[in-house]
């Protein structure tokens, strides 16, 4: 969800460079490779296998060798029609992929593996727009943009995933070597003079060990069980680099793109507005129903009958009982004259027509718990952006009134360059949370309809401050 | 007349000035109750002869008086039920009536003021007879698909026509146009005749006629 609402944390990290030990920092070293987190990597890594082999490279390479296979028994080398060949299948494949939607099922796998494994939260696909003149395709179509970016991913998932194998390899090449000295007495129980063919090592440099180091003496497997222990250490970290650059893949290409998002901010942001100016005229209807028609409905009422206590003329056959209903009816009528003013202020103060400023001073003036205001907004707001922080800071004063027990409350607003920046902070409690209640959800909706913004500073025990920033423009 | 009545409105002040005006016109209040329920329990408790419902009552704030009010009809068909409303739907007229116009009306609330037009309106219900707002009748009018058939009555035979939808009586016509019973009667005939309507004498039965040709 797009709703601009943060809560800073106290201590972000890549905040203040805390200063570790050497000691810490080798402790963290060693410990590295037995973290859950290492364990969700390596079975990322691991998890990147079958997409390997769904790849257009991989495709296309198979499709080669079938083809020769098929055309020439694999006795000559592949033609160049056979390349054609096999490039036409390949293409038209990936087309099939992309256009029944099969890749954007591929890539929601892959984001749901990295969701689960890498903990990275990538917003899933726009769903694909159908294009016009009835279903032509089973699925989005040829031209799903965010389909052919799924199927850029799983290109550019082919040097990644080998290179994540290679990270694999770390481990286990690692965790064989470290047994060698282990296994080396059960199984080489030789007579004293044979001749023992050397053992190879696995190292990062030699797949499997063939030509760079061999051991064909017990010292000897101690040092393949060190180089083991250095792989082992080493393991953590290449596989951390190389998932970092497949969780950056991941977010850009198997997310939305940032138009699409942008767009999926905007419709979210333009049902709000449209759900928060039906649910106010809601509101509206049913204050006047319950209130002023009813009073004025009861005032009449009274006045009617106080008419026919007054008779038609010459002697009042009961005068007390007019005048009381009369009273009743003036009582009437003052009622609804106060509440008709408090609803037209509600929907729109009229101080509010001289300013931003102005109108949070009359705010102010009324508030229970002393206020201290301090605004300073040179270049005047349109007027919805007005409004919007107008009720904005009621509310919040309101709030804060009601929840944070303060003694001492401070608004600021602020108008800098183009952005206008609204605080209400206040000395109380503290614990002020979004999730609590529709409150402050509701002022993050409100204020998310413009692309502003909500930010709760609210720690239990106080104090608080919640700032509200909005463009000058709407 | 001395009705029994039981009010439902969930406005105090409103309710307590509706139970007031109607214990001045010689009738008896047996309960004032602000919602639906409260209003079906009363009404089997006290089997009065008219109830006085508003539409709108909580919990739901939408048409519970109306629902209560069709119940009432349902299971106690003795009991009038005059409901009230801020605002009138042609609809709500059309579910209250359904092809039974005795002992039911539906008005504005703001009819209060006239104060002896809504006691009569009360009465007429209580007795089983019809009250209709003249809004509900005018919007009937406007809408109506038989606009040859009503051209062909004078402005006066419309206004006679308007108070018999409304559900008055003869006299009660007569006494609102300050004429005599007799001319309301030629005026009635008259009008029947160029509807093509069957003359029917009893009151609730011609206002379902009225209604019906309006409708159709």
């Amino acid at each position: 969800m797009g709703l601009p609402l943060t809560t800073p944390t106290a201590d972000p990290p890549g905040g203040q460079a805390r200063v570790r030990s050497p000691w810490a920092v080798a402790r963290a070293a060693v410990a590295a490779p037995f973290t859950r987190r290492e364990g969700r990597e390596l079975l990322f890594c691991l998890a990147g296998l079958p997409f390997l082999l769904v790849n257009p490279l991989a495709l296309f390479v198979l499709a080669v060798d079938l083809s020769w296979l098929v055309a020439g028994n694999g006795r000559d080398n592949p033609s160049p029609a056979d390349i054609a060949i096999a490039c036409i299948c390949v293409g038209l494949l990936l087309v099939l992929l992309v256009s029944t939607g099969a890749a954007r099922k591929l890539g929601s796998l892959q984001r749901l593996l990295a969701s689960r494994l890498l903990r990275i939260r990538v917003a899933p696909l726009p769903a694909a727009r159908r294009s016009p003149g009835g279903r032509a395709w089973p699925g989005p179509g040829p031209r799903d943009a965010a389909g052919w970016r799924v199927m850029a991913y799983l290109l550019a998932k082919l040097p990644v995933g080998l290179i994540e194998l290679y990270a694999v390899f770390f481990w286990i090449g690692g965790l064989v070597n470290l047994s060698y000295p282990l296994w080396w007495g059960a199984f080489r129980n030789h007579p004293p003079t044979a001749r023992l063919s050397p053992v190879p090592v696995f190292t990062p440099f030699g797949w499997f060990g063939e030509g760079t180091f061999h051991v064909a003496t017990l010292p000897g497997t101690f040092a393949a069980a060190a180089a083991g222990a250095a792989m082992l250490l080493a393991a953590p970290w290449v596989t951390r680099g190389v998932t970092s650059a497949d969780a950056w893949l991941i977010k850009g290409l198997l997310g939305p793109g940032r138009l699409a998002q942008r767009v999926r901010d905007l419709e979210l942001s333009r049902a709000l507005a449209v759900d928060d100016s039906a649910a106010l005229l809601r509101r509206l209807e049913r204050n006047l129903h319950d209130g002023a028609q009813i009073r004025l409905a009861t005032l009449a009422m009274n006045l009617g009958m106080a008419r026919e206590k007054l008779g038609d003329g010459g002697e009042v056959p009961d005068a007390a009982a007019a005048r009381e209903l009369i009273d009743a009816a003036l009582r009437g009528a003052k009622d609804t004259l106060v509440e008709l003013r408090s609803l037209a202020r509600g929907i729109h103060p009229p101080v509010l027509d001289n300013g931003l400023a102005d109108a949070l001073a009359s705010l102010v003036a009324d508030s229970a718990i002393p206020v201290e205001l301090k605004a300073s907004i040179p270049v005047r707001p349109t007027p919805a952006i007005e409004t919007i922080a107008y009720f904005c800071a009621a509310e919040l004063l309101a709030n804060a009134a009601k929840h944070s027990f303060a003694n001492k409350i401070a608004i600021r607003a602020a108008g800098q360059r183009d952005v206008l920046l609204l605080s209400v902070a206040d000395d109380g409690t503290g614990g002020a949370d979004p999730a609590r209640g529709t409150g402050l959800s509701g002022l993050a909706q409100r204020v998310a309809v413009v692309d502003g913004g909500l930010t709760i500073a609210s720690p239990p025990g106080g104090p608080t401050k919640i700032t509200v920033e909005l463009p000058l423009r709407a | 007349m001395n009705a029994r009545v039981v009010i439902a409105e969930d406005a105090a002040l409103f309710r307590a000035g509706l139970a007031r005006l109607i214990e001045d016109h010689g009738h008896q209040v047996c309960a004032a109750v602000g919602d639906g329920g409260a209003l079906l329990a009363a009404v089997a408790e006290h089997q009065p002869d008219v109830v006085v419902a508003d539409i709108r009552m909580p919990p739901t704030h939408t048409d519970e008086g109306l629902r209560a009010a069709l119940e009432i009809r349902r299971q106690h068909p003795r009991t009038g039920v005059l409901v009230l409303s801020q605002y009138i739907e042609t609809k709500y007229t059309a579910r209250l009536l359904e092809g039974n116009a005795a002992g039911a009306g539906y008005l504005l609330k703001e009819r209060v003021a006239d104060v002896a037009d809504f006691a009569d309106a009360l009465e007429r219900v209580a007795a089983g007879g019809t009250a209709l707002d003249p809004e509900v009748v005018g919007q009937l009018l406007r809408a109506s698909r038989r606009a040859d058939g009503l051209a062909a009555l004078t402005a006066r035979e419309r206004h006679v026509l308007a108070l018999m939808a409304e559900g008055r009586s003869n006299a009660g016509i007569a006494s609102a146009l300050v004429v005599t019973g007799g001319t309301v009667e030629k005026h009635v005939a008259s009008i029947f005749d160029k509807l093509g309507l069957p003359p029917d004498e009893a009151d609730n039965r011609r206002v379902l006629a009225v209604l019906r040709y309006l409708g159709s």
